[in-house]
């Protein structure tokens, strides 16, 4: 926060010719009270969105006959029903393989993605604006509208229901939200730095590579992440394609049959749920300042 | 391109374009496969009867008749929508917006404050919607244990068609924290001078806020509420999910699941494209509801690009 | 439109028109022509999951593996009913050879789409008469317009479950047998509590876990469908009197609203808080396999009983609503013959059927196991065998479109109950007219 913000918030009455003490103090009332309405209102704010992690956890770790009972706090810190979860046979497959989907699918866009991003961003030509207009509406539509055909082909055409590879193929021919979030960063790249590439001689790939590439690293951390916690989180996609073969099932899909019928624990499901949550939150914290640029990015720049 | 252009011009801009096209292949060939070929298949089968084991048949506008005027699910799904859109997405921006202010406010830990608002949004759908369907569990939640402590009515949430929606909304409004970013970076943008001069003019909390930051965020406000639109229209994993787990049917029992349990109260259009072709597999009424998906998710897509033309802006 | 766009259009256009020809090809069928005496590896799917459950299917595997060691068979469990319907569709070398499914719902669409093979050859190829070695429903259910392509593979059976101990409390010495002694039991065991209940006779709401409509309206021997296949639920006077009980069940015992708010107290179905076993409501219909759920919970005062008849129908009480697990070959398969001596198996071997059946708890079914020495003679477990072999217990039969028609009139029910239909007669001929609409749809 700078001193500029700091400044604003205070209200400064009069033209400041008789600043008198008693004036001063009063200024300095209200900043207190102002600064205590403020963090109070924040702290409320705290409460409502972390207090739902809080009970999550306090639930993961408490025995199963107090789960459902009025005492919030747990009785004995069952730590075990993380150990239940972990070996809860498929759990290591899903987790396997929603690693493999959310790795393999970031790399393969941002790699399809970066050209793409780059020719929109930086080479005239016609039908520039038309593309452009295209990837935006792709970027909009829902994953159902086209997903009937998209099932019949990977399905009937390419037997590949039953596994991950419908969703991870299509990710290696770039993705909308990817180049558009890459372009609107590269437009900020002035050009005169392309310029004196070519110059010195540089072709456009080694350009991108040599030159382009170390400016925009911020962007390329921030559309990775993106597309990381897309993936980490996808349901529908694996839903479609995964649920018919349990070996292939991912954290999200699997996290539901979890609680499947006929043997429902809601201290394992939710120690489940904070194993499913946990690796997000880990990758977050270690990458904070890109993700919350990239975010900006989406709304703000354009 | 007239044949008057110079032959080396001419060699040039070949060269230009095939440059071009190689940068923009792997595009180009996912629109083609990803995009365009299934959307027109769609409009084809949308035409078919066709379940998986039979031919696909002609059916003319059967499939058509049969969404509109006899699939019971169709209306309550627009209608929830509706609801989503007028409620879920004003309160996410109100709240966003409030947050977002709070945050720029904040002098004493403000990263930890940020952290907090934050951290919600990533919570992956399924495990947030898992987690919330336990604390708004009417009868033994932890939410419902306070507020019948308090003496509050409790409400049914997820089991209750009325509660559900709402319920659904606070799930919704406590991963806000893309728009708190966004209108943190918005609201960091305004001016200081403008403030100042409208203290100056003696203006109070309120006229600051009326005619000073509003008009200065509106663009984010509008595309804040347009993507909010576009994401309604996507809305799927979070009501299947809590429609699933609430009714205490997730599958393998010998019952099938609600779809928008309870009462059809959380229906959404995608949720109708599984329901019609993954449970029923009546794959041309499936691409039926798709088109409507896509006609409706363009026809705001449209507003948000004649709104913020930025979307489209070159640098030159 | 610049050149690009152009060129991205014809290539969309090709591609697309060489794909929808590719999808047009049609389900393809094999004949039962592989040797089953030849080393063969089938794979076999089926939805169960819980681990005492897969125990038990593996143990019945392994003994099919005995008896013919040159079949083996790859097991995968956990699998939903739409997700094996998905992969008939898909077809293909990862598609199952045998499949079992929870549901009866679906034996319509997969008899009449021909996703599961026919089984009347093998039937009477290895001299298997269906009329003598299963009961009368379960051959109802397995079979779709004539058309025999599944087998049941065990059963289950629907009752009434009481409090003993709250029956007791209450001076009720014996559980009801007719729907108005119901009625005023179900009235005795109610203790309201303000706005509440501090213990409830019965919860009559549709969604109150197992007393669904369709159910409960087997205890007045309903038919869904007349001979022309179009939906008679208007015509069937056991619907309307079905839903009229219930409304005067809703009333009885304190009205809707009250009663849907003590609903949300309660604990998950198949969870250790289930009504029935922390004695919230006193009586419930529900499934055979909630005797071991509940002595799981540690819950050992509940009772069992069939579920009451209506007064006019008085002599029929013993009966029930059935359902259960069946069990196919898929159309695709290539191993017809090796897949047939599975399924021969597992739904005809006495032995096999008493063995995963006691393992289970659920009915077994075959004439022969169902007479079986060896299986358990706990007497709560023999009540819902003998609703399983009462000639008046009823199920919901196979239709095209699968639940769909189970749906719709559930989805009445609801209406009804909360007072946002009023009409039942107009309410009923709806339901019909939406079933015959959804069922032309799907055909």
């Amino acid at each position: 926060m700078t001193q500029a913000t700091l400044d604003r918030d205070i209200p400064v009455r009069g033209s400041g010719a008789d600043v008198d003490a008693r004036a001063r103090r009063t200024a300095q009332r209200r900043r207190a009270l102002h600064w205590i309405a403020v963090h109070a209102l924040g702290i409320a704010a705290a409460a409502f969105f972390v207090l739902p992690f809080v009970f999550v956890f306090l639930t993961a770790v408490m025995s199963d006959n107090q789960a459902l009972t009025r005492d919030l706090w747990p009785h004995t810190w069952q730590w075990s029903n993380f150990r239940t979860v972990w070996d809860t046979p498929g759990f290591l497959t899903w987790w396997r393989n929603t690693l493999l989907y959310a790795v393999g699918g970031t790399v393969l866009t941002v790699v399809s993605s970066l050209p793409v991003a780059y020719a929109l961003a930086k080479f005239r030509f016609r039908g520039r604006n038309v593309i452009m207009m295209l990837v935006i509406s792709t970027m909009m539509l829902p994953p159902q509208v086209i997903i009937i055909p998209m099932y019949l082909f990977w399905a009937k055409q390419l037997h590949l229901d039953g596994s991950l590879w419908p969703l991870i193929i299509p990710m290696a021919f770039g993705d909308a939200f990817t180049i558009f979030l890459l372009r609107q960063f590269l437009l900020t790249i002035p050009r005169e730095y392309t310029e004196a590439a070519k110059v010195d001689g540089c072709g456009e790939v080694r350009t991108l590579l040599t030159v382009i590439l170390p400016m925009i690293r911020p962007a390329i951390a921030a559309v990775a992440l993106f597309q990381f916690f897309y993936c980490w989180n996808d349901y529908f996609g694996p839903q479609i394609y995964a649920s018919s073969n349990p070996a292939a099932w991912t954290l999200s899909y699997g996290l539901e049959s979890f609680k499947g019928a006929h043997h429902t624990n809601w201290n394992l499901t939710m120690a489940a749920t904070v194993l499913v949550m946990a690796p997000v939150i880990m990758v977050f914290f270690f990458a904070q300042k890109a993700f919350i640029e990239g975010v900006t990015l989406t709304g703000v720049k354009g | 391109m007239s044949a008057s252009v110079h032959p080396l011009l001419r060699a040039k801009r070949r060269k230009e374009a095939l440059r071009n096209l190689a940068f923009l292949s792997p595009w180009i060939i996912g629109f083609c496969v990803f995009f365009a070929y299934p959307l027109i298949s769609t409009v084809y089968f949308s035409f078919m009867h066709y379940t998986g084991f039979n031919n696909p048949t002609w059916t003319g506008g059967k499939n058509w008749s049969y969404v509109f005027t006899e699939y019971p699910l169709f209306w309550p799904a627009l209608r929830n929508t509706l609801w989503l859109v007028v409620v879920m997405v004003t309160l996410r921006v109100v709240f966003g917006l409030g947050v977002g202010m709070l945050i720029t406010k904040i002098k004493t830990g403000a990263g930890l404050f940020r952290t907090a608002f934050y951290l919600p949004y990533l919570a992956p759908p399924v495990a947030a919607t898992m987690a919330f369907v336990f604390l708004l569990n009417p009868g033994t939640g932890p939410v419902n244990h306070i507020l019948g402590g308090i003496g509050v009515p409790t409400p049914g949430w997820f089991t209750d068609p009325h509660w559900s929606k709402p319920a659904l909304t606070i799930l919704a409004v406590w991963g806000v924290g893309d728009l708190m970013v966004i209108f943190m970076a918005a609201l960091l943008d305004v001016p200081k001078e403008q403030y100042e001069a409208a203290e100056l003019d003696g203006a109070g909390a309120w006229s600051r806020f009326r005619y000073v930051t509003l008009p200065n965020i509106s663009p984010i406000v509008m595309f804040a509420v347009v993507t909010g639109v576009i994401q309604t229209m996507q809305y799927y994993t979070q009501p299947l999910v809590a429609g699933k787990v609430a009714s205490g049917i997730i599958g393998n029992s010998g019952q099938q699941f609600e779809p928008g349990y309870p009462d059809k109260s959380t229906l959404t259009l995608p949720q109708l494209v599984y329901n019609l072709g993954f449970q029923r597999f009546d794959y041309g009424s499936a691409c039926v509801i798709a088109l409507v998906l896509f006609a409706l998710s363009m026809a705001f897509t449209a507003l948000l690009m004649r709104r913020r033309s930025g979307f489209l802006s070159a640098e030159d | 439109m610049s050149r690009l766009t152009k060129a991205a259009a014809a290539v969309a256009a090709t591609a697309a028109i060489s794909l929808l020809a590719g999808a047009c090809t049609g389900q393809s069928t094999s004949s039962a022509n592989d040797d089953a005496s030849k080393d063969v590896t089938i794979t076999f799917w089926h939805g169960w999951s819980a681990p005492n459950e897969l125990k038990a299917i593996n143990d019945d595997i392994a003994l099919f593996e005995k008896a013919h060691p040159n079949i083996h068979v790859k097991v995968q469990g956990n699998i939903t009913d739409d997700k094996i319907n998905q992969a008939l569709r898909a077809g293909g070398d990862k598609a199952p050879d045998v499949v079992s499914s929870f549901t009866t719902d679906n034996v319509g669409q997969f008899c009449s789409s021909g996703a599961f093979a026919d089984l009347a050859p093998f039937l009477s190829r290895d001299k298997i008469d269906p009329a003598t070695t299963f009961p009368k429903p379960m051959q109802e259910y397995t079979q779709f317009q004539g058309k025999r392509c599944a087998l049941p593979l065990l059963g289950d059976a629907y009752g009434l479950y009481y409090n003993k101990k709250e029956f007791a409390a209450a001076g009720i010495t014996a559980p009801p047998k007719t729907l108005s002694e119901f009625k005023a039991d179900a009235v005795k065991l109610t203790k309201s509590s303000g706005d509440s209940y501090a213990q409830l006779g019965f919860m009559p709401d549709f969604h109150g876990y197992e007393s669904t409509p369709m159910h409960v309206a087997a205890q007045w021997g309903v038919k869904y469908f007349d001979a022309d296949g179009k939906s008679q639920v208007a015509k069937d006077p056991g619907f309307a009197a079905m839903f009229t009980w219930q409304q005067q069940m809703v009333q009885a015992l304190g009205g809707f609203a009250k009663l849907e708010k003590y609903r949300s107290t309660f604990g998950d179905e198949f969870g250790a808080k289930n009504p029935l076993q922390t004695g919230q409501v006193a009586m419930g219909i529900d499934g055979e396999w909630r005797l071991g759920m509940a002595k799981d919970a540690g819950m050992n005062d509940l009772g069992v009983a069939p579920f009451p008849v209506p007064d006019d129908q008085a002599s029929t009480y013993g009966k029930g609503y059935l359902s259960g697990t069946i069990v196919g070959v898929a159309n695709t398969s290539t191993k017809k013959n090796a897949a047939w001596e599975l399924v021969k198996f597992m739904a005809t071997d006495t032995d096999a059927v008493v063995s995963f059946a006691n393992a289970i708890h659920n009915v077994p079914s075959t004439l022969a196991a169902l007479k079986s020495p060896k299986l358990d003679p706990d007497p709560g477990f023999r009540t819902f065998i003998d609703i399983a072999q009462n000639p008046d217990s009823t199920t919901t039969p196979a239709s095209i479109n699968g639940g769909a028609y189970q749906v719709t009139l559930q989805d009445f029910g609801y209406a009804y109950e909360s007072g946002k239909a009023k009409d039942l007669q107009a309410g009923l001929k709806g339901v019909d007219s939406q079933v015959d609409k959804d069922i032309a749809q799907a055909k």
